[in-house]
């Protein structure tokens, strides 16, 4: 639709136009300049979306000499006799529907804190944020040495204050949480301050009346800033449940999926299938139904975000 | 109901008490989760400034008891720390430089020209931002290995060169830039080139330095797509060396840990520098 009406404007407007002094060097410039960016796109970009979707219908090693087409038998496979892939798949949804509620209840308090601190925010800021800009792999060796069994600090310091210690990402029950935990310290940040950025996007105006009128502070809070918070809160719910539903590094750097698959997302299996078992078309299949999520709450975000508040 | 209370001295200095209180405690609290936030950085200097004797102690020493630069030497010593450093520097610094270039004109031209199916061309561009990379991974590999790239530090770089994303943030800002300003320009004679570079890329300067750190962290950390295409340890970038390293030194958290400070150090302070423009440049760059 937007296609067609761009296409009947752009054709009407330049016939007045398209005599007017410097037309054809305009159309040089978009030309020369466009060409390569959008031919870049198309390889790195488009190109990769057909092939994913084509390499998943048919049979392909990198090594064989014939890709035999064979319809949607590696989907069959995955949902009907791979269990690791369900596995994978179970691993990859509860680590991501954890997340979620997670990083909500640590980071808006936080950030309703922070908004209420005159002095010294930049201080508190500029320590929730440290972990974002660290990289994942630091982060994550850095947390495997928290969590060892025997020379880790947490265990220390549970010993020290009468608690059992337990053997954490060496725990089939543990490992994938203790993970999860490490990922949500260092994006907590993240969150807290784009929660912080929607709080301050409120205008003080819409407190200020209703204190005249005569609301207390949990009213206000209740009145005004949850519904208006709305909007980022969908924002980091959508967001965070993306990005965990994509997590690869924290779990590949400090189980590597295991112990006994217990911690083994869906980019870390696609990984392995693709690139250890060189199963590129099995690898491929599982990939579409990955995007297909993702696909999925990104667009029950877009009809959510449709119909909530604007201020 | 809080109107009335002005006359009333009694209670509002019990207010005001009370607010001084709440203030205490919500620093107090401030203070802990803070202290939460820094305490895993601090235990990796302390882990780096370790003997490998005092390492292996159990229960952990939270103070190294003889501090001394023997693990980071060893680092550097033994593997091509500068190497793997120098490598994440120019692969992000590159691919930064690159992406400015390309999502600024592209942006621009998307912004302020009409050509026949920009439109179209721009909703797809969107739709290609909604697929993550994960999903593209091994078709994006075997493009790259087409290309000859893989095990170079290209194959790092030349997938990196464009972004939809950062065309879309582009055109959202250069959208706003008075178009009489570029009609003036070319009225005045300048060339189309010219107008980019003397106009348009000043004006956008805000978004470019968003876009910019944005690029050169995701750069910088990224570990998925290096662990794919660099097989070398003399091409490796520093996450990618990180992980090598640890699996070479199973254990000596003293020497891992040294590697990782030195890793993420430069970054910390280059963010604490930046502070305020990298965090709006983050949040920006995520809200759209």
């Amino acid at each position: 639709m937007a296609a067609l009406i761009g296409e009947s404007v752009t054709r009407e407007k330049p016939r007045a136009r398209s005599r007017a002094p410097g037309h054809a060097s305009r159309m040089r410039f978009v030309a020369i300049s466009l060409i390569p960016i959008l031919g870049l796109l198309v390889l790195f970009s488009l190109l990769p979306i057909g092939i994913v979707a084509w390499l998943s219908l048919h049979r392909y090693n990198q090594l064989a000499p014939t890709s035999p087409w064979i319809g949607l038998r590696n989907y069959e496979f995955a949902f009907q006799t791979d269990p690791f892939f369900r596995n994978a798949l179970e691993n990859t949804l509860k680590y991501a529907v954890v997340a979620v509620p997670a990083n909500i209840v640590l980071s808006l308090p936080i950030a309703l804190g922070l908004n209420q601190v005159k002095r010294f925010r930049a201080v508190f800021r500029t320590a929730f944020f440290m972990p974002v800009v660290a990289s994942a792999v630091a982060v994550s060796l850095l947390w495997t040495t928290i969590y060892d069994p025997q020379a880790g600090w947490l265990n220390a310091f549970l010993n020290q204050v009468g608690l059992t210690p337990q053997p954490w990402l060496k725990d089939p029950d543990l490992a994938i949480w203790s993970v999860l935990a490490a990922a949500v310290w260092q994006d907590l940040g993240y969150n807290i301050l784009v929660f912080l950025a929607g709080l301050q996007g409120i205008p003080d105006d819409f407190y200020d009346a209703a204190k005249v009128d005569g609301a207390g502070p949990w009213q206000r809070f209740l009145g005004i800033t949850v519904p208006l918070l709305q909007r980022t809160t969908l924002f980091v719910v959508v967001l965070t449940m993306i990005s965990y539903l994509q997590e690869f590094t924290h779990i590949q750097v400090m189980t590597n999926g295991g112990p006994i698959r217990s911690s083994e997302t869906l980019v870390l299996y696609i990984y392995a299938k693709g690139f250890e078992d060189l199963q590129m078309g099995y690898a491929s299949a599982m990939s579409i139904v990955l995007m297909g999520i993702i696909l999925l709450v990104t667009l029950v975000q877009m009809r959510l975000l449709r119909s909530r508040w604007e201020y | 109901m809080a109107l009335v209370q002005e006359t009333d001295v009694g209670s509002l200095v019990r207010q005001r008490r009370f607010r001084k209180f709440g203030t205490g405690v919500l620093y107090t609290l401030f203070t802990l989760v803070a202290v939460v936030f820094t305490l895993p950085f601090f235990l990796m200097l302390s882990s780096a400034f370790k003997s490998s004797a005092e390492i292996i102690r159990i229960p952990p020493t939270l103070f190294p008891e003889d501090p001394s630069f023997d693990s980071f030497r060893t680092v550097l010593n033994d593997a091509p720390f500068f190497r793997w450093f120098g490598n994440s520097l120019l692969v992000s610094s590159t691919i930064t430089l690159i992406v400015l270039f390309t999502c600024s004109l592209a942006g621009y031209i998307f912004a302020k020209f009409e050509f026949p199916g920009r439109d179209a061309i721009f909703v797809v561009l969107l739709m290609t931002m909604m697929v993550p990379f994960p999903v593209l991974l091994i078709p994006t590999f075997l493009i790259a290995n087409e290309l000859g790239l893989i095990n170079s530090l290209w194959a790092l770089i030349v997938p990196a060169m464009v972004s939809a994303f950062g065309i879309f943030l582009m055109r959202q800002f250069i959208a706003g830039i008075p178009t009489d300003l570029i009609e003036a320009a070319r009225l005045d004679g300048a060339s189309e080139w010219s107008i980019y570079a003397r106009i348009v890329v000043p004006l956008a300067r805000p978004p470019m330095a968003a876009l910019g750190i944005f690029t050169f962290l995701a750069a910088w950390n990224d570990y998925l797509w290096p662990l794919i295409v660099i097989n070398d340890l003399e091409k490796s970038t520093l996450p990618l060396a990180l992980t090598f390293f640890n699996s070479q030194h199973a254990q000596r958290y003293d020497l891992v840990m040294a590697a990782a400070a030195m890793a993420v150090i430069p970054v910390i302070i280059v963010f604490v520098i930046f502070q305020r423009q990298i965090v709006n440049a983050l949040v920006l760059a995520g809200l759209k």
